[in-house]
């Protein structure tokens, strides 16, 4: 091969190597253990998680409170965004549903939220008939599901605390 | 009569670019459906129970996306690559052969995801979503490609090495293990956990767009300047500079949970991204001094000059996005629609729709596309984006700030968006007609049995 061959090949290997190292390797080696608000899933909870997922529930929910947002952000009340994220809320989770996209709220805490999001019966309804709860909002009602799995979606929604 | 295999020169990178071109409109129409569902949720409501999970929000979103960027956009590139390699080492591709098993395995791949991804069958992670089967037939695909580049290279009669091919085998050389780490597909399960999980999804999210749309596609844009305009490139030693530092880090995830130096590592890469995305802005710009009155003439010319202008913006964009502080007020919004839509439709985008038209000529020998269908196809698309990308934008920056009031409540701010998602729909629904006015030219090209007329360099349609 000619040296700008080789020079082309092993830049871009060696590069793309380094990169491998620093920003996947080296960040894996120190893994927080849980925090207080991870618990491991139930069989309902994970059949519910795993829904959550069928159903992309994640492209338009985000699972992340930023630093300056945290304590403050608003949902129904003022600061009931909740506390910021941390490497240990997530330590069950793969994949971890962070999402990038907020057409609907945050749901990083949502079982926290008192009287709306602590409450099943209200989720059980909401994801039937979302407009009939939350009028304006453009969540598609998913009353397509059976009950069984309403009931598991509602029970890992519950662990978002 | 169609073969599964066909010996001739040129007939893979053909049907690359009917099958891009049919996939295309798969991607159109379920943005379509995706936009009405967001400005009108009564619509999705109605829907008969039979058929509302495969066409549920969730379920369509990734199917758009990964329609869109793999059926479309790749197939482009994989016919541009195999389109381009024998004419600029003056031999013949490595092999035929291996470029149809391409063009059949990597329509399985996209036709796997298109079936798969309304069914529910995800892993979930961004632009990572393909089942494990699929996942394997990516790799293989680019394997493939990787062997006719490597292979045609290694026998070229032309002793020097343009820029573009350059970029096709750094492109294709490290997308395999680029998608083989981000997939994790020696363990489908999920080899990494919680945190770490969205490291290496983001450590591909990038470099797929870096490494795969990024380095081919500004191979693709230096080759197609200076045959469009009919003028040496203003500077190989600029477009090298592209080539080697188009590098950067994981900037899509700032104030995340990750650690606070991956943050500031990448945020330092993505600054020091604007010297190679300066580089080509200035050869490009540089090369069609003197030449921009064919653009007027040329629509191919026009779409490259447009997506490049669209490029500058998107890089501008990305490396703005990069700082915390900016970052904070658009990240989550929609915002960040406009600019996926910026870097994937107007910019990679456009310069596939000059690409195609230029390779269907060259390859079909006919000259049979309507001017006029190639204009309506450019003001549509060109005008619809505009409106799309900027109401997103508007919508972005109102979303950002009503959050940062922390005195909103948070379905308010939604009801808000309703007049933005309205002119999403329009300027959405304008690039999709333009986006038909494109694939009827190309179909009426490869029907067409007018010979050639006159074959010109800075080629122009009827």
């Amino acid at each position: 091969m000619k040296p700008n061959l080789v020079y082309l090949t092993g830049g871009s290997l060696i590069s793309l190597l380094l990169g491998i190292i620093v920003t996947i390797i080296i960040p894996a080696q120190d893994p927080a253990g849980p925090s207080a608000s991870a618990q491991p899933y139930s069989e309902e909870e994970s059949r519910g998680r795993d829904i959550y997922l069928r159903e992309g529930c994640h492209y338009c929910h985000t699972q992340q409170v930023r630093e300056p947002e945290a304590g403050r952000g608003m949902v129904h009340q003022r600061g009931d965004i909740g506390p910021e994220s941390v490497p240990g809320d997530f330590y069950h989770q793969s994949p971890v549903f962070w999402g990038t996209l907020r057409q609907g709220m945050d749901l990083a805490h949502v079982a926290s939220r008192p009287g709306i999001g602590d409450n099943a019966g209200w989720h059980e309804l909401h994801f039937r008939n979302p407009r009939a709860v939350s009028p304006g909002t453009v969540m598609p009602s998913y009353d397509y599901l059976s009950a069984e799995e309403i009931q598991s979606l509602t029970a890992y929604i519950l662990t978002l605390r | 009569m169609f073969r599964l295999v066909s010996l001739e020169p040129g007939s893979a990178s053909l049907r690359f670019c009917y099958a891009a071109v049919f996939w295309l409109i798969v991607p159109g129409v379920l943005g379509l459906i995706l936009a009405t569902f967001l400005y009108l949720p009564a619509v999705a409501d109605s829907l008969p129970l039979a058929v509302k999970p495969y066409l549920s929000f969730g379920r369509l979103r990734p199917a758009h996306v990964n329609v869109a960027i793999f059926g479309w956009l790749s197939q482009v590139y994989f016919a541009a690559i195999l389109f381009i390699l024998p004419r600029l080492t003056r031999t013949p591709l490595y092999s035929e052969r291996i470029a149809h098993a391409n063009w059949w395995l990597w329509n399985l791949m996209v036709a796997g995801s298109l079936v798969s991804l309304p069914m529910g069958l995800t892993q979930g992670r961004e632009y990572a979503e393909m089942i494990w089967p699929l996942d394997l037939l990516f790799v293989l695909n680019i394997v493939l490609l990787a062997v006719n580049i490597w292979g045609t290279v290694a026998r070229r009669r032309e002793p020097k090495i343009y820029v573009s091919i350059w970029n096709f085998m750094a492109a294709t050389m490290v997308m395999v293990p680029i998608y083989a780490v981000g997939n994790k597909i020696w363990d489908p399960s999920g080899a990494y956990r919680g945190m770490n999980d969205n490291i290496v999804n983001y450590f591909y999210v990038h470099n797929l767009f870096n490494a795969w749309f990024t380095t081919a596609g500004v191979g693709l844009a230096l080759y197609l300047l200076p045959k469009l305009s009919g003028k040496a490139l203003y500077s190989h030693r600029l477009g090298l500079w592209g080539l080697w530092s188009v590098w950067t880090g994981q900037h899509h995830q700032l104030y995340s949970p990750a650690p606070d130096w991956l943050e500031y590592l990448t945020i330092v890469f993505s600054i020091l991204a604007a010297v190679p995305t300066t580089a080509f802005m200035v050869n490009f710009f540089m090369t069609m001094r003197s030449r921009w009155h064919l653009a007027a003439e040329d629509v191919a010319l026009r779409f490259l000059v447009t997506g490049a202008i669209f490029w500058g913006l998107t890089c501008v964009q990305g490396v703005s996005h990069s700082f915390r502080t900016f970052s904070m007020v658009v990240h989550f919004t929609n915002w960040v629609v406009g600019h996926s839509h910026l870097a994937f439709v107007a910019s990679y985008s456009f310069w596939a729709f000059a690409l195609t038209y230029l390779m269907v000529r060259e390859l079909t020998g006919r000259a049979a596309y309507s001017r006029r269908l190639m204009e309506w196809h450019y003001w549509l698309t060109t005008l619809g984006m505009l409106i799309f990308m900027i109401s997103m934008w508007v919508a972005g920056l109102i979303q950002g700030q009503n959050w940062s009031t922390y005195s909103i409540p948070f379905l308010q701010t939604v009801i808000t968006m309703k007049p933005y998602f309205g002119a999403r729909l329009l300027g959405g629904a304008m690039a999709g007609i333009g986006i038909l006015c494109f694939a009827e030219n190309v179909r009426r090209a490869a029907r067409s049995r007018q010979p050639v007329t006159a074959p010109t360099h800075a080629w122009s349609g009827q």
